[in-house]
């Protein structure tokens, strides 16, 4: 046993538990089997469940409360560093010793719209780790001394890599274009915010306790039943507020447009962006922005050759060169994104090339290269939603944004049913519409977006 | 860094209390810090890293005024005067400031040498 002065209550509790299965299955046995989730409702909590088998199981509590609803910059990524800190019950260090005993992993992030706490731990180890969560959102003591002391030179540190990654300052500034505020704001902080005067104790508890209400989150397992999610969550959040201090709001998204240059002496980045999909639970669903950003591709997901995607062969006089199409999915909207990152003068030549290619999409393309594009479509979207990590935050998404969570099944069917002409079109209104071009790096040599064909 | 006190056992007993408390007034009275505007805790030594940690983590206005009354006290002790009667510290504004953050660094650090030295047995179940 472990000894008493050394580990709490509750892992105290937990290794109990351990001993006493109440229903545990070996590794061999079968599982609901399904892939799909199963929803249900504890104490106006949404919750998702999939009982896959395997002897890891993962919990994550999804909030609405991604950098598009922050009420002052940083706070997300503030509150994602501030989770599992000293709680009322347990100290920082405690729920690290504890967590690590029990053989598990804590995570927490944040994305453009959700806002994810989670652990990934051993089968048997469900309850301890729901009520870890509800430790979490309901008692976290938001301290000064720890936000000075720790949130604040881990958000420095974070900006610092930030400044130094070309790319990720591309996708940001693509997509401040695009959206201007809400899913325009910056993923990570830049240097230019004054941290002291928005990221202080005080706002981040304010900011807490509107994500950690019951209608802001839902929480999401892998390889757990659902009755068992449900008893759980109704015996370990009765206490979360009912409503939210402050509605997490923000305005529908709308496409601007526009070319933002940037200077670093770094490396080199473009990013060029078109208005693209929203999720398949979101109203702007358009299943054709993937296959389309399946043609354009970039990425070969075979080894030593291009692939069949028009990029790639596009960019196939600049091997060091990164050049990939990722479509980007939010719950009202999306973009299709090219990005290159590599050599100033490589990415001047390609990019023109690359245009040139996204003309001929619009033009017409052969029914060979939509058919192999519609199955990696299919496939890359298939493999997101079944990968445990991602899927999470897309069905917990769901469940908080529109109540539906994110079924595999339907978004298979959808881009099946893509046809040809429907790319076309999508390739015409994305040349129609102005881009988001954004460039960061050695500007004299990184062109334009008129120098490469586009309208912005 | 706290030191030992026995001030936890009289307060639980009413009648230890009721007569000690008269002893405790004078005492304090008669430490002489009150008469330069200071507070007890404000006497606590500084060179220690939980101290130095305890004071790094004060509000601004809490450091402001510890170092204003710090200042004040040097200069009169410099000059050989005491503070004008009427703005000696009163026993209500004696309040502990300091050693409760203190308090909190040690249970803090006393709790990482617990953990350090835990000794784990593997648990039966998940085998």
């Amino acid at each position: 046993m472990l000894s008493r002065s050394a580990i709490g209550r509750q892992a105290q509790r937990a290794v109990l538990r351990a001993q006493q299965p109440v229903n545990r299955r070996g590794l061999a046995a079968p599982a609901s089997g399904s892939f799909a989730y199963e929803t249900g409702d504890a104490q106006g909590i949404k919750y998702a469940a999939r009982d896959i088998p395997g002897a890891v199981a993962s919990v994550a509590l999804v909030a609405k409360a991604g950098t598009r609803y922050q009420s002052a910059p940083g706070l997300s990524q503030a509150l994602s560093l501030y989770a599992f800190k000293n709680t009322e019950r347990r100290s920082t260090l405690r729920i690290q010793r504890e967590s690590e005993l029990l053989g598990s992993a804590l995570q927490a992030y944040h994305s453009r719209e959700n806002f994810v706490v989670g652990a990934k731990f051993l089968r048997d180890d469900l309850p301890y780790f729901v009520e870890l969560l509800a430790e979490v959102a309901n008692l976290t003591k938001f301290q000064p001394h720890v936000v000075h002391e720790e949130i604040i030179p881990l958000l420095q540190f974070a900006e610092k890599k930030y400044l130094s990654n070309t790319l990720a300052m591309a996708n940001n500034s693509s997509h401040g274009l695009a959206f201007h505020r809400g899913l325009g704001a910056p993923l990570e902080l830049s240097g230019a915010i004054p941290l002291s005067k928005y990221i202080t104790a005080d706002t981040i508890a304010e900011f807490a306790s509107s994500v950690y209400a019951k209608p802001s989150f839902s929480i999401v397992a892998n390889g757990a039943q659902s009755a068992e999610l449900n008893k759980w969550i109704s015996e370990f959040f009765p206490d979360t507020a009912a409503q939210p201090t402050a509605q997490l709001t923000s305005e529908k998204s709308k496409y601007h447009g526009g070319e933002e240059r940037i200077a670093h002496g770094g490396s080199n980045s473009l990013v060029i962006s078109f208005p693209g999909s929203s999720a398949p639970t979101g109203s702007a669903y358009k299943p054709e922005a993937a296959v389309f950003a399946a043609i354009l591709g970039g990425q070969s997901t075979i080894k030593w050759s291009p692939g069949f995607s028009l990029v790639a062969n596009a960019a196939q006089d600049a091997p060091n060169l990164h050049v990939a199409t990722k479509s980007h999915i939010y719950s009202d909207a999306g973009l299709v994104s090219i990005e290159f990152h590599g050599a100033a003068s490589d990415i001047r030549n390609t990019a023109a090339k690359v245009v040139d290619t996204v003309k001929s999409v619009a033009q017409g393309f052969s029914s060979e290269l939509f058919q192999k594009a519609k199955a990696l479509a299919k496939f890359q979207q298939l493999e997101v939603g079944q990968e445990a990590q991602a899927g999470m935050e897309l069905t917990g998404a769901g469940l908080v944004q529109g109540g539906k969570a994110f079924q595999i099944d339907e978004v298979a069917k959808a881009i099946d049913s893509v046809t040809e002409e429907q790319v076309k079109t999508f390739a015409k209104e994305a040349l129609e519409n102005k881009a988001s071009v954004a460039a960061v790096g050695d500007l004299f040599v990184l062109p334009y977006a008129e120098e490469i064909g586009l309208r912005v | 860094m706290s030191t030992p006190s026995l001030a936890p056992q009289i307060m639980k007993r009413p009648w230890l209390m009721r007569w000690m408390k008269p002893i405790s007034n004078w005492y304090f009275e008669n430490a002489g810090y009150r008469k330069l505007g200071l507070r007890a805790d404000d006497l606590i030594p500084e060179e220690s890293d939980q101290v130095q940690l305890a004071l790094r983590r004060l509000s601004p206005k809490e450091s402001y005024d510890r170092v204003y009354r710090m200042r004040r006290a040097f200069q009169l002790s410099l000059s050989h005067q005491l503070l004008p009667k009427e703005e000696w510290t009163k026993a209500e504004d004696d309040t502990p400031y300091l050693s409760p953050i203190i308090k909190e660094i040690e249970a803090e650090l006393s709790e990482r040498e617990d953990l350090e030295s835990m000794i784990i047995s593997k648990r039966k179940a998940n085998n």
